[in-house]
């Protein structure tokens, strides 16, 4: 579910990091308040995520499918340690993903906290997770509360990926068929997570209930002010848009007008029926409406374009052999 | 298993990349975090249908790949982790977008195939402008950076905290799992039966580890500060090197090189 950079424009990128921003910073502030919580934790957090990473790798089969799944980590985490350390750790772990693995962009960073992080410590683990354990823990209600939130929490996530990629504009499939194709996905994914979480959590809480326990008699977090947080990271969400809208519709037009002016064409206008429904939710929203436009044909696809895009590519690969060459002759002369 | 010990080869194989001392090495951190990023955004807010445009931009992988001494093995396998998705959402513009945009030797090239095309390359020039970074950064000159810019000190522990103990994670559970398949041999992956005593005991042992792991920290003065030596500011020369950068990327996102050439000839 790790979005790529490719699959992102930059004013959705920047929305989703701003925000995931917020909320790391609102999370940072609830640990710093929280009485409970010490310095010791901090270890214990970082051996958690630094486990996360490893156990997204082991795959178990599915039995009767022959087709094998492995755990996200994200309930597994909110329950162990509570919401808050568990998104710091889910995002950290991002953070490294992205950079040292390539799973998941850099400016699509944002988007894959708020997919995989956000989601399940705001709003699987405090809204569903939560109320059906606090009446009392045991196992059968902990397998309920995990399989419910992991297929809640996965379905969200999914779904955010659609409308993450959709507001982009990057890609033709319809809306329906886009989320026909994620939902049922994620739907059999997360039933075989939400059943292993249950599991693993079903163990730790045999052997150590103390720290199950321990997690959730922090009062930190509950229905009640999670609603506060919902209700301000939706209208910081679309304040942001609204000022990023307001910036996009006069900033690419000065470099809209630049590209005309210089490779001399003009704007072509729309081919055929390419006003999907998406392109009209779009320019609702006026991000970067001009991004939906099939403008430029020209651009990229002129013969001019291809020898001179050839020719760039010789270029490059030239200039890379040249360094090679020169490097080799200065560590040989050494 | 394969992938867990994948996993443990390209982590030490970076780390060991990034010990390099070449002239992107020795660049501040700081510095390369903000050209990669303008770099990244530059790339991915041409639109869907540029090809020519971005093409130019294969200069700066390339070009630092080569003065940093970067091999080319880690970035392939990079990309087969980053394209399957990307590739996803361009066939679907090949079945959806079918309108001719263009007719080449006869041939009629549609507006999904281009899309396609320029998704693929975007995809790749992103994931080799991070992989340029990682590959010639070490991460506790990310780490000082990341508190020099106010992140909260407990994110930055985090950080690199998880990435020093990933290894450690990686080989605990790599013995485990030959462990488990040797007594249950015919057996792909981890039957689900056996998930929850599995995991649960290597989240356990984790937990465990992360107490002893704090009280050798405290042994050693920790007091939930991150400590480290100031690292120098970014030198004034480097300022001149972002700006200039920027100038020639946001230049080569207005004026379309390639068709220009193209022109000339």
């Amino acid at each position: 579910m790790h979005m790529a950079d490719a699959l992102l424009s930059p004013p959705i990128g920047v929305v989703m990091a701003a925000v995931t921003i917020g909320a790391i910073a609102y999370s940072v502030n609830r640990i710093k308040k929280d009485d409970s919580f010490d310095e010791k934790k901090i270890p214990v957090m970082a051996v958690s995520g630094a486990f996360i990473f490893a156990a997204q790798m082991i795959n178990f089969t599915i039995p009767g499918t022959g087709a094998s799944g492995h755990i996200g980590g994200g309930i597994l985490l909110a329950a162990l340690l509570g919401p808050f350390p568990a998104l710091l750790t889910m995002a950290a772990v991002l953070i490294i993903q992205c950079l040292f693995f390539a799973d998941g962009g850099l400016l699509a960073l944002g988007a894959n906290i708020f997919n995989m992080g956000i989601i399940v410590s705001f709003i699987s683990y405090p809204l569903i997770f939560k109320p059906i354990v606090s009446k009392g823990l045991n196992p059968k209600r902990i397998t309920l509360a995990a399989i419910v939130a992991v297929i809640i929490g996965l379905q969200l996530g999914a779904f955010s990926v659609v409308l993450e990629t959709m507001a982009s504009n990057i890609t033709e499939l319809p809306f329906n068929i886009f989320v026909l194709l994620m939902q049922p996905i994620h739907l059999a994914i997360g039933l075989a997570e939400g059943v292993a979480t249950a599991a693993v959590l079903c163990f730790i809480y045999s052997m150590r209930p103390e720290i199950m326990e321990g997690a959730l008699s922090n009062k930190s977090i509950g229905p009640k002010s999670i609603k506060k947080v919902l209700i301000a990271l939706g209208i910081f969400t679309i304040l942001l848009g609204a000022i990023f809208s307001l910036l996009a519709s006069s900033f690419p037009d000065g470099l809209e007008w630049a590209i005309r002016n210089i490779t001399g064409s003009g704007e072509i206008e729309k081919a055929g029926n390419a006003y999907n429904v998406f392109d009209k939710i779009q320019e609702l929203f006026a991000f970067m409406p001009d991004y939906s436009l099939k403008s430029n044909p020209e651009e990229g696809t002129s013969l001019a374009g291809i020898i001179g895009g050839t020719l760039t590519l010789v270029l490059a690969g030239g200039t890379g052999v040249l360094i090679n060459i020169m490097k080799k002759r200065k560590v040989a002369k050494k | 298993m394969t992938m867990l010990s994948k996993a443990t080869y390209g982590f030490h194989n970076l780390e060991n990349i990034a010990e390099g001392e070449t002239i992107i090495h020795r660049l501040n951190p700081l510095t390369k975090t903000i050209t990669t990023f303008l770099y990244v955004v530059i790339v991915v807010s041409f639109d869907r249908y540029s090809i020519s445009g971005l093409l130019p931009f294969v200069f700066y992988p390339v070009v630092f790949m080569s003065l940093g001494e970067i091999p080319l093995k880690p970035l392939l396998s990079r990309l087969a982790i980053a394209l399957p998705f990307c590739i996803f959402a361009g066939v679907a513009n090949i079945i959806f977008d079918q309108d001719t945009m263009l007719t080449l030797m006869g041939f009629n090239i549609s507006f999904g195939l281009v899309s396609l095309v320029s998704i693929t390359l975007k995809a790749g020039l992103t994931v080799m402008a991070v992989l340029i970074l990682i590959a010639t950064t070490k991460m506790p000159a990310i780490s000082r950076q990341l508190i020099r810019l106010k992140v909260p000190t407990i994110f930055v522990l985090l950080i690199s905290m998880i990435y020093r103990y990933i290894s450690v994670a990686l080989e605990e559970t790599i013995n485990m799992y030959i462990a488990y398949s040797l007594r249950s041999p015919h057996n792909k992956g981890i039957k689900i039966k056996d998930m929850g005593s599995f995991v649960g005991q290597l989240l356990l042992r984790s937990f465990d580890r992360g107490e002893r792991v704090y009280f050798a920290m405290k042994c050693r003065g920790f007091s939930g500060d991150y400590k480290y030596v100031p690292t120098p500011k970014p030198p004034a020369l480097e300022l001149i090197y972002i700006i200039s950068f920027a100038a020639a990327a946001i230049i080569l996102r207005i004026v379309n090189v390639s068709d220009l050439i193209g022109g000339i000839i």
